[in-house]
């Protein structure tokens, strides 16, 4: 079947010739190598060696300091008052010292709740690729003269600013925002740990989407515990990686495998349950691979207990996905020496001589014998390593301990950034219109609102080639409202391309693809699929610049379309938009007109802030005055739809056409009804509604949303706590019923709020 | 689970219908045993302890201090720690009908079983919820128009929902009453503003002129004071019996010459009876002569009393009240005079009960140490009359022919003349007159 890039016909006829699938064979424990095979082959120096121990030891003495430092016996700071979680990894350290020395330093990495060993271990790593300048960057006040007091200084600011993390400083990575689970450093491409099981996972399948699409080469190690492989947005993320339409004809040049690394952390323990033998019925986690991926990613069970077993598990699949071959799923086998946390005393789950067992192949014990026996050092030169370890660490201790704390006045600081993508920078690559831009039809300037949006993202994405469009039927169909026809043509399918239905994923992977350089806009068809999305949105588009303490913007677009007032029942007509105006670090924008959409989405897409883009089916169809210029409407300032001076109708959405057709009947009464469509919940223009309730001293707020727990409340009560006295009756709020969309189209009538229930509420104010 | 044990506003006295807790003496959690104080209540007369009948912990207070509820209301409870507490709202007392209210306020439908408005598109109007008792019900918005124009708002009529006064009908006030001629200085205004007085009624006083800083001094001097309590009371009472019961007024003059003389004579004895020992005994001797006076009448009947509970009219620095000698028909002068001397000590004291403010068949008001001529009282209500005594002074009077000086006191009995008639009134003060003349019958008494 002919095919004419990028389009797409199916042709896929019945055959139904007997056949048996062949999922393949995944090996386990191909490792068998020593250290002296690693060296005479000049894959390692003795030095590299060195360092591998050091790097191990470092995880090791640091994760020794919480246990101790929390019952207040740690000597170098002893009684100090540690406040925070206790998820040490102990027993792991050679899945994070082999995976990312097996790692090229601008790789990316994304962590777990217990993720201190990877965080440290990709920092240790990178630093100790730098070249001096590089090192002066991260030690700016370091008066070494040598580059080994260098390094060293660079070695201790890493441990510091990780122990002063989790001590809560302004000194700490994330400032003391996010502490031990949310820690990430991305100068070094640690893109952050994740208090969420399985949450980290679709934001380094969406941070190697980017790599692929920017071509960089780099390819991202997604850490994860074996208890996340049992999460559904984990099981997404694995569907979404291995998508046929990255590596075949679909891809047109860029065929190339999402450069990921699924890197499963096994220790056996989802926190307390078996994975082994109790809540999956795999008895090796690497099989997962093969229900994702012919290939079956490449998967391996490796020894988690060698660290060179790891490190060239690691290498070997990083190459795979520089080539272009991933993904790859690793199955390493390792074991926590400690519980969940420190208060799980492990007795009720597992055996002493289990843990025993373990413990015989400490990782650590076993590069140290393989270093003695071959003479690379002596007893007493290791013992020398063990003692700068522990006095570095005790050294960045007691610093992190006496550090600054932030200033309780900057609690909300780096809620949002002011920033937005104005200038773009210089080394953007152009965009390329692969057949030509769709035509957008103007009848007397007027467009629909459904063309104002495409209007937007044609002139954003012709704009800058870091916008990508994605989500469920958006490319060859022109999603469900048809909203991006012809954006397909217009850009390839690398920037406008069909995604599985896998909300959470693909809003997961938006912040690991903004993380990562992109300014994704992704579609999630109906709002009410926002909640199958719900973590992805609120705890990790949301939350990342604040949890960073502003080291990462997260510019991201999800449009969401609500589909009340269709008879589309109750999972396909909810206006949501005031969940998430609940959530800080979202902004929530929700334009009533062609005009605005075209204007506000212009401004979504350039924002560095996560925007919850609403869009109204109502609307799609209408048609207003729309320049085909290229204009802005800043975010979060209301506009008055019309002037008035008795009454102050605010509203937003489909929900302002009915409060201008209630100023109108109002006006035929004599009554000067003024209506301000707020546009944007968040940020929220409260000012423009103040001077409005100060002028007419009533006031009604509208929208779609169900009365119980509407952002119409919020506004309400803005305005009685700012204008109390400027209040001439109670403030009214007009919703839709305190119930669930009905499918039938009366009782979807009688359940909408329309122009007569404002009448109604503004009469009984005025 | 045991329930709690219920503690009641008590009822001290016949009359008293509510009270008003002023203070808990104990909080919720606090062991208590009995006899001890729990509270303290104000009635209209008087302000109380109240003691425990029980013993446990304080579990709940329902009753706030300042809140006033009928007597036997539930007010809180004790019990053992864990016992249950029943759910009971708190009492009110009965709201008094506002001058000019047409019927019952509204009452809000409250929407839905779980208060959350499951059916209303919108909200319950809080327009239908009547303000409470003494609230004036005005949007913020009038309110703060009002405190800009420096006026008092409580007189202007409302037109919103449920009659809260809303910013036009202020402004429709402000141009009835001519507030845009108002002329007033910026230091008045200012000065009137902080000492939340009303521009208007400043100006009323002075039409004309510029309002200045002398004319709002003026007007805070003569600002209205609030009523106490017992005013309020006392001002209700009388204005009660002097609107509803016709009274009749009779007058006397006794000579006291030989009860005086007695008295001196007395009290260097070291019996210390003061004349109005001598004046309450003769009254209820003349009482027991003219039982007609020592009756009550609702309009519909008469009722005569078997027992004089003899009121003695005692002032004080914030009004008047009048302490109950109960049972006074068969005391002797003595046991009066220890009577009388006890419950007026009471009354200075603010420790009369309620029993003993209350029940009086008959009121003695003495004013002689006040060195008046004459005066008449108005009736105690519940009570057909009532004796005003002035001063006792020297008087040349005629004696067998001559001109000679009498200590001579006026007495004057006001009467509920529904009941009383002019002769029995004069039958009876003459009856008082001629005991406290009669020497005889004193010197027999001590």
């Amino acid at each position: 079947m002919a095919m004419k890039y990028p389009n797409y016909l199916s042709d896929t006829r019945p055959d139904v010739t007997p056949f048996e699938i062949d999922c393949g064979k995944i090996p386990a424990y191909v490792y068998r190598d020593s250290l002296k095979g690693e060296i005479d082959s000049g894959r390692l120096t003795a030095a590299d060696a060195i360092a591998l121990l050091e790097d191990m030891l470092i995880i090791r003495e640091l994760e020794q300091m919480i246990v101790t430092v929390r019952s207040g016996m740690y000597d170098p700071i002893k009684n100090f008052d540690y406040r925070g979680p206790t998820h040490v990894s102990i027993g792991q350290e050679a899945t994070s010292v082999g995976a990312c020395s097996g790692l090229a330093a601008t790789d990316k990495i994304t962590t777990t709740h217990r993720g201190h060993g990877d965080s440290l271990a990709k920092g240790t790593v990178v630093i100790r690729t730098l070249d001096d300048e590089e090192l002066r960057k991260r030690v700016p006040l370091s008066k070494a003269q040598t580059r080994e007091a260098l390094l060293e200084d660079a070695l201790e600011e890493h441990v510091y600013r990780t122990i002063a993390e989790l001590f809560g400083k302004e000194d700490g990575y994330c400032k003391g925002r996010g502490g031990g689970m949310h820690i990430a450093d991305f100068s070094v491409g640690h893109l952050g740990a994740n208090a969420i099981v399985g949450g980290g996972v679709p934001i380094a399948t969406g941070a190697a989407l980017a790599q692929r699409y920017l071509k960089s080469g780099a390819a991202t190690c997604c850490f994860a515990g074996d208890g996340a492989y049992a999460n559904g947005v984990v099981l997404e993320s694995l569907n979404f990686a291995a998508q046929h339409q990255f590596t075949n004809e679909l891809a047109g040049e860029l065929k190339f495998g999402l450069p990921i690394i699924f890197f499963i952390t096994n220790n056996h323990y989802g926190m307390t349950h078996r994975s082994n033998d109790e809540v999956m019925g795999v008895s090796n986690l690497a099989r997962r691979a093969a229900g994702f991926s012919d290939d079956n990613m490449h998967a391996e069970v490796v020894n988690g207990m060698d660290v060179l077993a790891v490190r060239d598990a690691v290498m070997r699949a990083s190459e795979k996905c520089r080539n272009g071959e991933g993904p790859c799923l690793l199955d390493v086998s390792t074991y926590r020496y400690y519980g969940h946390s420190l208060s799980d005393p492990r007795n009720e789950y597992r055996t002493r001589e289990e843990e025993a067992s373990w413990k015989e192949t400490d990782p650590i014990e076993r590069l140290k014998t393989q270093i003695l026996d071959l003479g690379i050092a002596s007893q007493s030169d290791l013992e020398a390593v063990e003692e700068r370890v522990r006095q570095r660490n005790a050294r960045a201790g007691v610093r992190a301990a006496k550090a600054a704390d932030p200033l309780a006045e900057d609690v909300i600081k780096y809620m949002y950034t002011d920033s937005t993508s104005e200038e773009l920078p210089s080394r953007t690559p152009s965009t390329q219109i692969i057949i030509a831009l769709p035509e957008i039809k103007r009848k007397d300037g007027k467009l629909t609102y459904r063309d104002a949006i495409k209007e937007a993202l044609v002139e954003e994405m012709a704009r800058d080639s870091r916008v990508i469009l994605y989500g469920e039927d958006v490319a060859d169909y022109g999603g469900a409202f048809k909203g991006t026809k012809g954006l397909l043509e217009a850009f390839g399918r690398d920037r406008v391309f069909n995604t599985p239905i896998s909300e959470a994923c693909i809003c997961g992977s938006a912040v690991g693809a903004a993380m990562a350089g992109l300014r994704p806009v992704v579609e999630l068809m109906y709002m009410d699929f926002s909640l199958m999305a719900s973590d992805q949105i609120s705890n990790q588009a949301a939350k990342w610049h604040y949890m960073s303490g502003a080291q990462i913007e997260v510019p991201l677009v999800v449009r969401a379309s609500v589909g009340g007032g269709k008879g589309y029942g109750g999972q396909h007509s909810q206006t949501l938009e005031s969940i998430f105006a609940h959530i800080p670090g979202m902004y929530v924008v929700y334009p009533a007109t062609p005009y605005d959409a075209k204007g506000l989405l212009k401004s979504a897409i350039r924002d560095n802030n996560p925007v919850m883009f609403v869009e109204s089916q109502l609307l799609y169809g209408v048609s207003d005055t729309v320049p085909s210029d290229d204009y802005l409407i800043p975010l979060g300032v209301a506009d008055i739809k019309r002037e008035g001076s008795d009454i102050t109708l605010v509203t937003w959405g489909p929900a302002v056409r009915d409060a201008l057709k209630a100023a109108e009947e109002l006006a035929a009464e004599g009554v000067s009804a003024e209506v301000i469509d707020l546009r944007c919940l968040v940020p929220l223009d409260i000012q423009t509604v103040l001077r409005s309730v100060q002028k007419t001293g009533k006031c009604v707020v509208v929208s779609q949303a169900i009365h119980i727990g509407s952002f119409t409340g919020e506004v309400a009560s803005t305005i009685q706590e700012q204008a109390f006295d400027y209040l001439d009756a109670p403030i009214r709020r007009v919703g839709a019923k305190n119930g669930i969309a009905p499918q039938s189209h009366i009782l979807e009538a009688a359940f909408l709020p329309n122009a007569a229930d404002i009448l109604q509420a503004a009469r009984e104010i005025l | 689970m045991p329930e709690a044990q219920s503690i009641q506003m008590p009822k001290f006295g016949q009359t008293v219908e509510e009270s008003t807790v002023v203070a808990w003496r104990k909080k919720e959690g606090d062991q208590v045993a009995k006899g001890e104080v729990l509270f303290e209540i104000e009635t209209d007369k008087a302000t109380l302890e109240v003691e425990s009948f029980l013993e446990g912990t304080l579990l709940k207070i329902l009753v706030k201090e300042g809140q006033t509820v009928p007597v036997q209301s539930v007010v809180g409870f004790i019990g053992k720690p864990g016992d249950s507490v029943p759910e009971v709202k708190a009492p009110v007392a009965a709201p008094k009908p506002a001058v000019g209210s047409a019927g019952p306020p509204k009452q809000a439908s409250v929407p839905g079983p779980t208060g959350v408005g499951l059916s209303a598109p919108s909200a319950a109007v809080s327009a239908g919820v009547p303000a409470p008792p003494g609230r004036l019900k005005i949007s913020p918005r009038a309110a703060r128009l009002a405190k800009e124009k420096v006026i008092d708002p409580s007189g202007i009529s409302g037109s919103g929902p449920g009659g809260r006064i809303v910013e036009k009908d202020v402004i429709s006030y402000l141009a009835s009453r001519g507030y845009d001629r108002l002329r007033i200085t910026l230091a008045a205004r200012n000065l009137a503003a902080a000492q939340h007085l009303d521009v208007l009624a400043i100006a009323g006083s002075r039409s004309g002129s510029r309002i200045t800083v002398a004319d709002v001094r003026t007007a805070m001097a003569e600002r209205p004071k609030a009523m106490s309590k017992m005013r309020k009371v006392i001002a209700q009472r009388l204005t009660h019996s002097f609107t509803t019961t016709p009274h009749i007024f009779v007058t006397v003059s006794t000579d006291m010459t030989e009860l005086m003389g007695l008295r001196v004579k007395l009290k260097k004895k070291g019996v210390p009876y003061t004349v109005t020992d001598f004046i309450v005994k003769a009254v209820i001797m003349s009482l027991k002569e003219f039982p007609g006076v020592n009756s009550s009448t609702d309009g519909e009947s008469v009722r005569w009393r078997a027992n004089v509970h003899m009121g003695v009219a005692t002032s004080l620095e914030e009004g008047l009240v009048v302490p109950v000698v109960r049972l006074a028909d068969d005391m002797t002068i003595a046991e009066l005079h220890d009577r009388i001397v006890e419950v007026v000590r009471k009354a200075r004291e603010g420790k009369l009960l309620p029993d003993e403010m209350s029940g009086s068949t008959f009121t003695i008001s003495n004013m002689g140490m006040m060195n008046v001529e004459n005066f008449s009282a108005i009736i105690n209500p519940g009570e057909s009359a009532i004796l005003a005594v002035a001063s006792t002074t020297s008087a040349p009077v005629v004696r067998d022919g001559k001109i000679v000086v009498r200590s001579i006191m006026k007495m004057t009995l006001s009467a509920d003349h529904r009941i009383v008639d002019g002769a029995m009134a004069a039958g009876f003060v003459n009856a008082i007159k001629n005991r406290l003349e009669d020497i005889g019958l004193w010197k027999s008494m001590t």
